[in-house]
């Protein structure tokens, strides 16, 4: 919900219980307002009344409209008594609520009943004009609070909602990219603004060193195995060299390579989590597929694996082809390692899916760690257990649904598009 | 061949300088980029090894220098720096090949003599050892004149033995220079040996001579009998 929304929301439910209050607390003061007012009135009239008998003092009972005046035989204590009474209203045709003023008056050594009455403001009478009235107001109030509130998001709110947007293109593998942020005279959006400049600068600076940091790591450990690498050689070409110590230098030799191959797998997994792989173009995942298969043919031969190849023609992807290419060379390279002797590959593709399934020994790690750094089927085996990572951090960078199945000792590995 | 290597660290310099000297060619090492400029105008060389990443700037500079003002020369960019962009860029520029760090000495020198054999195009497109000739323009192999049938790969086989003459090549140096990375070396080395077998066997049947040697399991040499 839209922020301005929100308020607006808040504050008309906070009004109008400030309105009901308001309206509880109005009626009660006008009408202590009104009953004071009318029993001044009723005394006012009573005391011209009182004015009126001590002139002329009278014998009997007078009765004229609303007023009552009897002579009482004894002298009784002045009293005054307030009560409502229901009278014909003379004109409305019909009986309405009075206040009654019955009061005792002692004019000359001689008291009087006086009653008095006159029509009274009635409480419903308030309530409604008061409920009116306040509604009219509340509704007024709704409808500026309503265009204010989005006036206000538009001006007010205009500077943040600018800041909104150019965060939103916010990217970390622009380096070269410098955040202009609207300028703004409110406060608050200013140290808004000057805290995201402040930000962005220092995670693109610290992304950079770390990009720097990962490529000159992976940089500064070639160089040395180069270095290890190039004077084993010297070393190997020598004359006058046993067998075993040729063996020895040759096997120092592979472990280089790997700590070399580790190395560069390691940095590519940085590269795409850095997201350098952004060439993307149309990919004829068929014809690269097929490409793939028969850098492979040897291998596939050597270990006389069977081939079930089931390629749709013509499926292309969007993609960069660096990394389409090590995904397919990973799967494959994978499903011939982690064969046997005389096992099968098979292999299908169309616009929906890749899906690649190899016999092969069980697993001995749990399924949903396979695709997990350093994990590897075989600890012993001398891979790197890397493949799989690389495979599933490409599929996650192009959002395809990898998953891994397997039925007895057959592994198949499903890569939605 | 004259060769210079721009490279700042000096123990692997050194060691590609050896190995080039061994082979009877003349390799000179330049450990910046203004050392290596010095040496460029002062002296003539036929192929340009370089690093990119140099003490005082990038390789890539030196690459535009070197074709603006010698456009013959051979360049093969050798860098650790095994980014993409950078080899994409430095082909761009008119490198003729990109080689990663770390290397094998035999395969940075097959890819020299191969840049400076399309060079220097003067009747150096054969290769020869005793009666084995290879001709680098066809890719035809003749053993005392009559040519043999090689597949691509034991072409590359035997071509890698014959600039590497005399020299113990490890399988995995081998396979790497078949397979390049795509393969894991651990299962390619078998193949190396189909292949061996292979092209010995097509060589002997030509009635050319044994001269590839198994050396302990650790690798092959092509050397003469004597």
């Amino acid at each position: 919900m839209n922020l301005i929304i929100r308020i607006t929301i808040l504050f008309v439910l906070v009004s109008l219980v400030v309105f009901i209050i308001g309206g509880v607390i109005s009626f009660n003061i006008m009408m202590r307002e009104v009953n004071f007012e009318q029993r001044r009135f009723l005394i006012e009239r009573l005391d011209r009344m009182q004015l009126r008998i001590e002139r002329k003092p009278p014998k009997d009972t007078l009765e004229w409209t609303k007023l009552k005046v009897i002579p009482l035989e004894k002298l009784i204590n002045e009293r005054v008594s307030f009560s409502d009474t229901l009278v014909m209203h003379s004109q409305l045709d019909r009986l309405e609520l009075h206040l009654r003023l019955d009061a005792i008056r002692n004019v000359d050594g001689k008291s009087y009943l006086i009653s008095l009455y006159d029509v009274i403001v009635e409480a419903d009478d308030i309530r409604d004009g008061l409920v009116e009235s306040l509604l009219t107001l509340y509704l007024i109030l709704l409808g500026t609070v309503l265009i204010l509130g989005f006036l206000a998001s538009y001006f007010i709110l205009r500077p943040f909602n600018l800041t909104l947007e150019a965060i939103k293109s916010f990217s970390l593998t622009k380096p070269d990219q410098k955040m202009q942020f609207p300028t703004s005279s409110v406060k608050e959006f200013k140290r808004l603004n000057a805290f995201l400049s402040e930000m962005t600068s220092k995670v693109q600076s610290d992304y950079q060193s770390l990009k720097e940091f990962s490529e000159n790591a992976s940089h500064e450990i070639q160089t040395p195995i180069a270095i290890v690498q190039s004077k084993l050689e010297v070393l190997i070409d020598a004359d006058n060299l046993t067998e075993e110590q040729i063996q020895q230098i040759s096997s120092t030799q592979s472990t280089i390579k790997r700590l070399s191959q580790l190395g560069n797998a390691l940095s590519l997994l940085t590269k795409i989590d850095n997201k350098e792989f952004i060439n993307v173009s149309s990919i004829d995942l068929s014809m690269t597929l097929e490409h793939m298969l028969e850098e492979f043919r040897e291998l596939v031969e050597l270990k006389s694996i069977k081939r079930i190849v089931e390629v749709k023609e013509g499926v292309i992807i969007q993609a960069d082809p660096v990394l389409i290419e090590l995904l397919l060379t990973n799967l494959i390279n994978n499903a011939i390692r982690h064969n046997w002797e005389g096992g099968n590959i098979s292999l299908s593709l169309d616009e929906e899916r890749l899906s690649i399934s190899n016999s092969g020994p069980e697993l001995q790690v749990s399924s949903n760690e396979l695709f997990q750094r350093f994990k590897k089927a075989n600890q012993s085996a001398k891979s790197m257990g890397l493949g799989l990572a690389i495979v599933k951090k490409i599929c996650d960078f192009y959002d395809y649904q990898i998953q891994y199945h397997n039925d007895a000792d057959l592994h198949t590995i499903h890569i939605r598009f | 061949m004259k060769l210079l290597f721009v490279e700042d660290q000096e123990e692997l310099a050194s060691g590609v300088r050896n190995y080039f000297l061994k082979e009877g060619d003349i390799c000179e090492v330049a450990t910046s980029l203004s050392k290596a400029t010095d040496k460029l105008y002062s002296f003539s060389y036929d192929v340009l090894l370089l690093d990119l990443m140099l003490p005082d700037g990038d390789g890539l500079s030196l690459l535009k220098i070197v074709k603006d003002n010698w456009p013959d020369m051979g360049v093969v960019i050798v860098s650790a720096k095994n980014a993409l962009n950078d080899k994409l860029l430095g082909l761009e520029l008119g490198a003729d090949d990109y080689l990663p760090k770390p290397f094998h000495l035999a395969e940075l020198n097959a890819r020299a003599n191969a840049v400076y054999r399309r060079r220097k195009q003067e009747g150096k497109q054969k290769l020869t050892f005793n009666e084995i000739e290879l001709n680098l323009e066809n890719h035809e192999v003749k053993i005392n004149e009559t040519t043999i049938e090689l597949t691509k790969k034991e072409y590359e086989l035997l071509h890698y033995f014959m600039v590497n003459q005399n020299r113990l090549l490890t399988k995995q140096s081998i396979a790497e220079h078949l397979w390049g990375d795509y393969m894991d070396t651990m299962d390619s080395f078998d193949f190396v040996y189909q292949h061996i077998k292979n092209l010995r066997k097509k060589i002997i049947q030509a009635g050319g001579n044994d001269y590839l040697k198994t050396m302990y399991g650790a690798g092959y040499k092509m050397k003469n009998e004597r």
